[in-house]
């Protein structure tokens, strides 16, 4: 069964009150929700790391989430701060090519699209957009960047900076 | 299971293990906190300093009304987007301090266009020793909703440590700048504009600084 926000929220209510085989089902499903998640914007050998350093964040700040409130748009913002902290730290990938597909969105397309990494990414220049998606997601160097997109060497690190300081601003207003 | 997940499943269980309830930040305790920070403010400042005159006698100055009541306003608005900072979601806008920041900065505007055109006193002599006096006791003031709030985030998950620190600045600048006045007898606008403003501009810069070093995630 794919999680789903409902469902979510009523362990995550569980969870904050104490209880353990709840919680245990909603990380669980956490855990197969955040993979989808970073799946196509994180090279495959990073996503388990990232995962865990979510799920980390996720046990320390429990009791930022409101019960009033959705859960997933909670959840993805603490993967996005998690996922631009990891582009910051990340130089280059070397474990191989990214996916391409995006399964396990189709549920509720419309909370999907609106809290997605795609989403985020897109909110920047396109200029900042594609340097970060090649050097930082995608793993070529500064110079191979440079090459692929038409931009100097120098353009891309500024880009790079610019980005990720700006994704840093939007990661719950975009 | 495959090989990938064991190591996520294995840090699944300790973190189940370890699990203890919770008491959601709420926003209401977390304002009701910034209220009584400010009403402690308030009391500490009249019954250590003394209140305005004006004030005592029920007819304050209408430049303090509305000075005051700016940075009142921007002290709230501030605190009000920490607290929405300090429990993220994806969609949740607190721009609402930005707004505040720039009516409230009004006040120094002013104050620097008069000063440069050499209309005011409030830079020299006596007047600037107050002024200082003014700065200082603000910003000291402020430390007590500045610790509040600092506490807020690091209970909370700000997801932009900056951000967050620079508007916990302002929104303490802004409380304790609001209490000392309640003391300070000048109705200069230059006084008011640079002195008062500039408890606003230390304790964001003070913030923007210190608050992203105290934040874990």
């Amino acid at each position: 069964m794919k999680p789903d926000d409902t469902s979510m929220a009523r362990l995550m209510a569980l969870a904050q009150a104490g209880d353990r085989q709840a919680y245990g089902v909603l990380l669980d499903e956490c855990q197969t929700w955040l993979r989808r998640y970073f799946m196509r914007r994180v090279a495959p050998g990073q996503l388990d790391d990232l995962v865990q350093e979510t799920l980390l964040s996720l046990h320390r700040k429990l009791a930022t989430w409101d019960s009033s409130r959705p859960f997933l748009p909670w959840l993805a913002a603490i993967a996005r701060y998690r996922w631009v902290d990891h582009l910051r730290q990340f130089y280059r990938a070397e474990e191989g090519e990214l996916a391409d597909d995006l399964p396990g969105y189709d549920q509720e397309p419309a909370i999907a699209a609106r809290i997605s990494l795609d989403r985020l990414l897109a909110s920047l220049p396109e200029p900042q957009a594609r340097a970060i998606e090649l050097v930082k997601i995608a793993g070529l160097s500064v110079a191979e960047a440079a090459q692929a997109c038409g931009q100097s060497e120098s353009l891309i690190k500024v880009n790079i900076h610019r980005g990720l300081k700006k994704l840093t601003a939007l990661i719950e207003k975009a | 299971m495959n090989v990938m997940n064991r190591d996520t499943n294995l840090l699944i269980a300790e973190l189940v293990d370890d699990l203890r309830p919770v008491r959601p930040l709420s926003f209401w305790r977390g304002l009701g906190v910034v209220v009584a920070s400010m009403a402690a403010m308030i009391a500490g400042v009249a019954t250590m300093v003394g209140l305005r005159s004006d004030l005592l006698t029920g007819s304050p100055d209408p430049l303090f009304l509305l000075a005051n009541g700016l940075f009142l306003l921007l002290g709230l608005a501030a605190s009000v987007s920490v607290l929405a900072m300090g429990r993220p979601r994806v969609g949740s806008d607190h721009s609402g301090w930005a707004w505040a920041t720039a009516m409230a900065a009004l006040l120094p505007a002013t104050g620097f266009a008069l000063a440069l055109a050499g209309k005011t006193s409030a830079l020299t002599g006596k007047a600037a020793g107050h002024g200082l006096d003014c700065l200082m006791m603000g910003s000291a003031l402020g430390l007590l909703a500045f610790a509040v709030l600092v506490i807020w985030l690091r209970r909370g998950a700000p997801t932009s440590p900056e951000r967050a620190g620079l508007v916990a600045g302002i929104a303490a600048g802004s409380l304790g700048t609001f209490a000392y006045s309640l003391h300070c007898a000048f109705n200069d606008i230059v006084h008011i504009g640079l002195w008062h403003g500039g408890v606003v501009a230390l304790s964001a810069l003070a913030g923007r600084m210190v608050v992203p070093r105290l934040i874990r995630w």
